[in-house]
């Protein structure tokens, strides 16, 4: 179970999974992404959700409000539209878990988010990938 | 008995060996810097960034196309990592080691004849550095020089990630690129 700041940390972060989670729901019942990648990508996501929660335990919580995004709304109109705007979502991620995994005070949880860290940055890259752009360069 | 290795094999051991062999994380820490400054940890980061660069090159040399273009940006990235990291040791009173030559790496390279056999190289580079990055956002004891190893280790998964994407693979391995939460 993890304690104090840390709790903060996690819960900041399970709320980056919520909206992302959020978001590729919606995309796959409004068609705005490949199903294949976006079924993957939820199904890695749901999975990190699910070992913070795993992680915050039994702590005393202050879960944070996730409220729908009228950004995400427009999003859903094409696949190119919603493939941008998850590519914003993802280095979003990134970088929180970047700050997270240095920053943790239990040092046994800052590879285990540097992991989750780097599979959010392999996500960016599939998202690339899906809009026909190369995976690191244009 | 006589032990026989996949073509596969031979060459992700190679790549495990090279960089295993370019690590010194019990080295003394260098030059000047004291020690727990993080420095000799630092150091070992730069010898594998040097033994990359140059392990690109010997890639780039088989490959053409989409792939090479990736691979130099993928290259001209890893070489901005060595730079901070030698910032980083001079910081810290260190002096960063230069590492070996073109011909030194060359000879600890398999030969890399298709694109296929590059792009594997490749992709058992970048797994040894992400994991060497992850591993070093745990084992620094300074916040500063585990926010550079979590900036770096970002890089490198996405370097990876696009390794695997030109190899025809999924981007990501799965929820957790090495060890799960």
């Amino acid at each position: 179970m993890a304690r104090g700041s840390d709790v903060e940390v996690l819960e900041e972060l399970l709320a980056v999974e919520a909206r992302q989670v959020a978001a590729y729901e919606a995309a796959l019942r409004r068609g705005a992404i490949e199903p294949a990648l976006g079924e993957e990508l939820l199904e890695h996501e749901r999975e990190h959700a699910a070992a913070l929660e795993r992680r915050l335990g039994t702590a005393e919580r202050n879960p944070r409000a996730t409220v729908p995004s009228s950004e995400l709304t427009r999003a859903l109109r094409s696949r190119e539209d919603f493939a941008r705007y998850a590519l914003g979502l993802e280095a979003e991620a990134v970088a929180a878990y970047a700050e997270a995994a240095a920053n943790m005070s239990d040092a046994r949880l800052r590879q285990p988010l540097g992991s989750i860290m780097a599979c959010e940055a392999a996500h960016r890259v599939a998202l690339r990938d899906s809009l026909g752009r190369r995976p690191l360069v244009d | 008995m006589a032990v026989s290795l996949t073509r596969r094999e031979a060459l992700g051991g190679a790549a495990a060996a090279l960089l295993l062999a370019s690590c010194g994380g019990g080295d003394p820490p260098p030059g000047g810097a004291k020690p727990g400054s993080g420095a000799a940890l630092l150091s070992s980061l730069l010898a594998l960034q040097h033994a990359t660069v140059a392990a690109y090159g010997a890639c780039e040399e088989v490959l053409r196309g989409e792939a090479l273009a990736e691979v130099r940006a993928i290259r001209a990235q890893e070489r901005e990592h060595a730079g901070r990291l030698e910032v980083g040791i001079r910081d810290l009173g260190g002096e960063p080691p230069a590492g070996k030559t073109a011909e030194e790496y060359a000879r600890t390279f398999p030969r890399l004849r298709t694109e296929a056999d590059a792009l594997l190289f490749a992709d058992h580079l970048e797994q040894r550095q992400v994991r060497a990055y992850l591993d070093a956002i745990k084992d620094f004891t300074q916040a500063g020089a585990r926010a550079t190893a979590a900036d770096i280790g970002a890089d490198q998964a996405g370097h990876l990630a696009a390794v695997r994407v030109l190899r025809g693979l999924p981007a990501a391995q799965g929820p957790f690129v090495t060890g799960a939460l």
